[in-house]
């Protein structure tokens, strides 16, 4: 059988890397295909390049065994390619509907001509967009603009855009990143029901777990070459964790017991307000201490976001109290929380972690750039700021070809790593001043996007920085990542802690009933109170 | 193409835009006129109007100056993010500005007279600003429009205030009374007369002071760290040593250059409208540059302008930076908007019929350039050059003047979409993300 879609000596060079080097690469029909590989290794690029983003330097691809030229994504739709991209390609003041219309305006279907002027038929575009949602069970409301939506909804409103461009070949570039393990299981029962009917799926992740859940096939790319390609059964693990790396990887991390010490963050009935005026946080109290991670786990779109923005002074909090280091900051701006300590990584990297056009060095003092060493009165030292980047880079292993790379340029893994980078050393810089501001961490999804060595190398770091004092805030969808770091999980549903656990004996079940909303914290069993008095009680106890 | 300057797109593809622009108006000459060496007559008139008939070369350096200011101007608005379409009207409030300060004093020193009516030309061209940066920050009314409605509102306050409380009693014509000498922009045929002051002297060896002082600062480090001996370096890295040869390069100029200018002074054509002011412009695309590229005032900006998100994650205000971009784009409008009165007009005033249109070009000029600010130097004197050339063109070839703004119209439509250049140069687009010219955001949810 011919191959739906095979890609033959790909190569593609950037200034400084050589992103995909004779790539071959061959999905079959019906395939679900996963692509794997280490930030940087040249995934995306060659997915570009399938989708007609990107041209290569040289190579052939051929669709259903006949060479073709795609030279834009419109030549790559024509020939039935679809792909969700890593980073969201909405545009966010449109609708739902407008947002998967885009670029299908004038094709066959939603759209009517009148008197020789096409007209956009947002009705039966709309009603598509419920079948399409409805029949692969993918929740979005047509009529919701996407700047309102949370990343995980946007995330399906990408899939489908594809699907509804009826694609053949379809390309998810880490559509998973921004799921919670829930979404990604439905999206996996999706994606298995496509392939059944025929389409054929590229599916980048760097979640192992997943490519075990539902790949007929595996590829490794290291360093712009393909590895190998093996069937699941041949795989194990180990096995491609070393493939990615080129070297054994340690995927369990081992973690001292916890020293807390005085509660640096103090969070009292605090109550939050959306963009819609709807209350996300609504009444929580919490606390972390010097010396200790306290996670939130909780399906996204639960209040997280919301409470990591009002901590981090971009958000205003409508009442309650928000105490760090003893002293009330509720009403502090983001610069002051800045100084007083707090550093952050958000949970959208490309909208609030970085500048896309500004350089790595830059980005990298993206929140210390106004004041000593990077600058003196309003002279920018571009010798220390080359020179704290130069360390980052090699501190944090990011792949650019040089600190003055533009960040928008570099892989998506590396970016992050690019903002790691940045909010732990100001983190750290903390720390090594002792009489210098307590040291918080609010980390969101810090491992969002990134491979399985980077992963283990961030977790070192957050540990290390709880072991040196600092006290760290973890909101992660990821139920792994949570139980693997945390010391004490709290689990945030519809706005509120329902109940806050002792990592060392929280179990998944336990912790999943109680983000599903199902079990509530006083039916845990340890506790009588109601959620809320018992956090209260924490406060005060501490 | 060669060489590597060459190579990059920010570098070939202007140039690309402008040949491309030439040969299409080219076309469109031979068309209409119907012969082909009537093309070739336009060209060689509008070449010869702007560098090589008589004064030819200092006329377009003179409405280079202007362009080069509003220009970047725009560019500064740019960079923040914010497309001050409003710079006609600055300069028409910085020019009233400084015919007010330069006519309501008399017999002040140039010392003093000249540096105050700058600023009031600066000022008046922010505060213009600052209005629509104010409406932006605080209500979120776009720029676009209320710069625009702004320019409306400066071309009438400026009539009225032309032919109302400032108009000139004892001249016939409609204009402001003649600015007092001191605050004159001297031309340049008239440095070694000036020079003979010591005042205005003095003036220049100030200025020519910050000027040494601003270069050894960069200069003198840099020289540090090639000197292996470790007392010459610190000597060098000093603050003594880089005053030092600020006031050194100071005294010098006031002792030397009256009588040098007198001795030997390229400028002999009484006739010639070349004005210091070049020296304000050069000087301020320096400024312009370093404040964007160098201080944290620029990173500022810059941050806001490319991603206001991550701005506020930053901890930066929006509503200061808006406002602060807003100024200093206007103060560089008025200050165009100033050099027009001082320095160029016959009458040195403001007379009744003041219009410029140099305000719309800029914005072409602006987007040609980049937003570089060595880019505006460049563009600027070729629109500046193509304004002044047009009217030998008409003479010798017949071709309408006008022929200009289509080609200037051409070059921003090749400028404003490098697709179109690609395509027809069958280029591959650059590897890297391009920095999209995102002229202005929606009009929804600013900050
Ligand atoms: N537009 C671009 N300009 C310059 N370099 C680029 C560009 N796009 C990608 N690169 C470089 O190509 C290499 C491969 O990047 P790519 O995005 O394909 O990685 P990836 O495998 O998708 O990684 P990740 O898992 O982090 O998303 C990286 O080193 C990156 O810096
Ligand atoms: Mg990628």
């Amino acid at each position: 059988m011919t191959p739906a879609l095979q890609a033959i000596g790909i190569t593609r060079r950037f200034p400084g890397v050589l992103a995909n080097d004779r790539v071959d690469f061959e999905l079959e029909r019906g395939q679900i295909h996963a692509l794997l590989g280490e930030n940087g290794a040249g995934k995306s690029t060659l997915m570009n390049i399938l989708y007609g983003l990107c041209q290569p330097d040289s190579g052939e691809i051929r669709v259903n065994g006949r060479p073709v030229k795609i030279a834009s994504p419109h030549d790559a739709i024509a020939q039935g390619i679809g792909m969700v991209h890593q980073h969201f390609m909405l545009a966010p003041p449109l609708t739902v509907a407008e947002n998967i219309m885009l670029g299908q305006e004038l094709k066959a279907g939603p759209t009517r001509v009148l008197g020789g002027l096409a007209v956009l038929d947002r009705r039966t575009a709309s009603r598509r967009i419920r079948e399409l949602s409805h029949q692969y069970g993918l929740d979005v409301d047509p009529d919701a603009c996407v700047k309102d939506l949370p990343v995980g909804a946007q995330q399906r409103v990408e899939i489908v855009k594809a699907l509804y461009s009826a694609a053949d070949i379809l390309i998810l570039d880490e559509p998973t990143a921004v799921l919670t393990p829930q979404e990604a299981d439905e999206l996996f029962v999706i994606m298995r029901g496509l392939a059944k009917q025929g389409k054929s799926i590229v599916f980048i992740t760097h979640k192992l777990r997943e490519v075990f859940a539902v790949s007929d096939r595996i590829s490794v790319m290291r360093a712009g070459q393909m590895v190998g390609s093996l069937a699941p059964a041949e795989a194990t693990r180990e096995k491609l964790a070393e493939m990615m790396v080129g070297r054994k990887v340690i995927l369990a991390i081992d973690k001292a017991p916890a020293h807390p010490r005085q509660p640096l963050l103090e969070v009292e009935a605090l109550r939050v307000a959306d963009d819609r005026q709807h209350m996300s946080v609504d009444g929580v109290s919490f606390h972390v201490r010097a010396g200790e991670i306290l996670g939130v786990a909780g399906v996204q779109g639960n209040g997280q976001t919301e409470l990591a923005e009002a901590l981090t002074g971009l958000r205003k909090a409508v009442s309650g109290h928000i105490r760090m280091g003893g002293r009330d900051v509720t009403r502090a701006t983001t610069r002051h929380l800045i100084e007083s300590g707090v550093a952050h990584v958000p949970e959208d990297r490309q909208k609030h972690g970085l500048v896309l056009s500004f350089s790595v060095r830059d980005n990298l003092v993206l929140c210390a750039y106004y004041k000593p060493p990077c600058a003196r009165g309003i002279a920018l030292q571009f010798p220390i700021i080359e020179e704290h980047a130069r360390n980052l880079v090699r501190l944090f292993d990011v792949r650019t070809p040089g600190t003055a790379t533009p960040v928008g340029s570099l892989s998506g893994g590396n970016q992050q790593k690019v903002i790691v980078a940045r909010e732990l050393s100001r983190l750290l810089s903390h720390q090594a001043d002792p009489a210098g501001p307590p040291p918080i961490l609010i980390a969101s999804q810090p491992t969002r996007g990134l491979d399985v060595g980077s992963i283990e190398f961030i977790h070192r770091q957050l540990i290390q920085a709880r072991d040196q004092g600092a006290a760290v805030l973890l909101i992660s969808a990821e139920l792994d990542e949570i139980m693997t770091l945390s010391d004490r999980i709290a689990v945030m549903y519809k706005g509120r802690i329902l109940d806050t656990l002792d990592a060392a004996t929280a179990t998944r079940e336990h912790l999943g009933l109680l983000m599903a909303g199902v079990l509530r914290g006083d039916d845990a069993g340890e506790h009588a109170q109601p959620a809320q008095q018992i956090t209260h009680g924490d406060v005060k106890a501490s | 193409m060669v060489g590597g300057f060459f190579q990059q797109s920010s570098v070939y593809m202007p140039l690309l835009a402008i040949v491309t622009a030439f040969v299409l108006g080219g076309v469109v000459i031979w068309v209409t006129s119907g012969s082909l060496d009537t093309v070739f007559l336009a060209y060689e008139g509008l070449l010869r109007g702007a560098l090589f008939k008589n004064r030819g070369l200092s006329e377009s350096l003179v409405a280079t100056i202007p362009y080069i200011m509003l220009s970047l101007g725009i560019a500064v608005g740019f960079k923040a993010g914010l497309f001050n379409i409003g710079v006609e009207g600055q300069f028409y409030i910085g020019a009233v500005a400084a015919a007010w300060m330069g006519a309501s004093l008399q017999g002040v020193p140039a010392i003093i007279h000249l540096p105050l009516t700058v600023l009031a030309g600066a000022i008046g061209g922010a505060i213009w600003a600052a209005i629509p940066g104010f409406l932006k920050a605080r209500t979120g009314a776009h720029e676009v429009i209320t710069t625009i409605m702004m320019n409306y509102i400066a071309f009438r306050l400026t009539e009225f205030l032309i032919s109302g409380p400032l108009r000139d009693p004892n001249a016939a014509a409609v204009q402001t009374p003649r600015i007092a000498p001191g605050a004159e922009l001297w031309s340049l045929y008239a440095v070694p007369e000036r020079l003979q002051d010591p005042l205005n002297a003095l003036l220049v060896a100030l200025i020519v002071a910050g000027v040494g002082f601003v270069m050894a600062r960069w200069a003198l480090p840099r020289l540090a760290r090639r000197q292996r001996d470790e007392g010459r370096a610190a000597l060098l890295n000093s603050a003594l040593a880089q005053a030092g040869v600020g006031v050194v390069a100071g005294l010098l100029a006031f002792a030397a250059l009256p009588a040098l200018t007198r001795l030997w002074w390229p400028f002999t054509d009484q006739y010639d409208r070349l004005h210091t002011g070049l020296f304000v412009a050069l000087a301020a695309s320096v400024g312009v540059w370093w404040l964007l590229w160098k201080t944290t005032i620029g990173f500022e900006l810059r941050t806001v302008g490319a991603n206001p998100s991550a701005a506020r994650y930053a901890g930066m205000s929006i509503t200061r930076n808006i406002m602060l971009g807003m100024s200093i784009s206007g103060a560089l409008a008025g200050m165009a908007g100033m050099m027009e009165v001082l320095g160029v007009s016959i009458c040195r005033c403001l007379p009744l019929f003041f219009s410029s249109g140099y305000g719309f070009d800029a914005i072409a000029i602006s987007l040609l350039a980049r937003n570089d600010p060595l880019g505006i130097l460049l563009s600027s004197f070729l629109f500046g050059a193509m304004r002044n050339g047009a009217d030998l063109m008409e003479l010798t070839s017949g071709v309408s003047k006008y022929i200009i703004s289509l080609l200037q119209a051409l070059l921003l439509l090749f400028v404003a979409a490098p697709p179109i250049v690609r395509w027809l140069y069958r280029l591959r687009a650059p590897g890297g993300r391009e920095e999209s010219a995102t002229v202005t955001r929606g009009w929804g949810g600013q900050a």
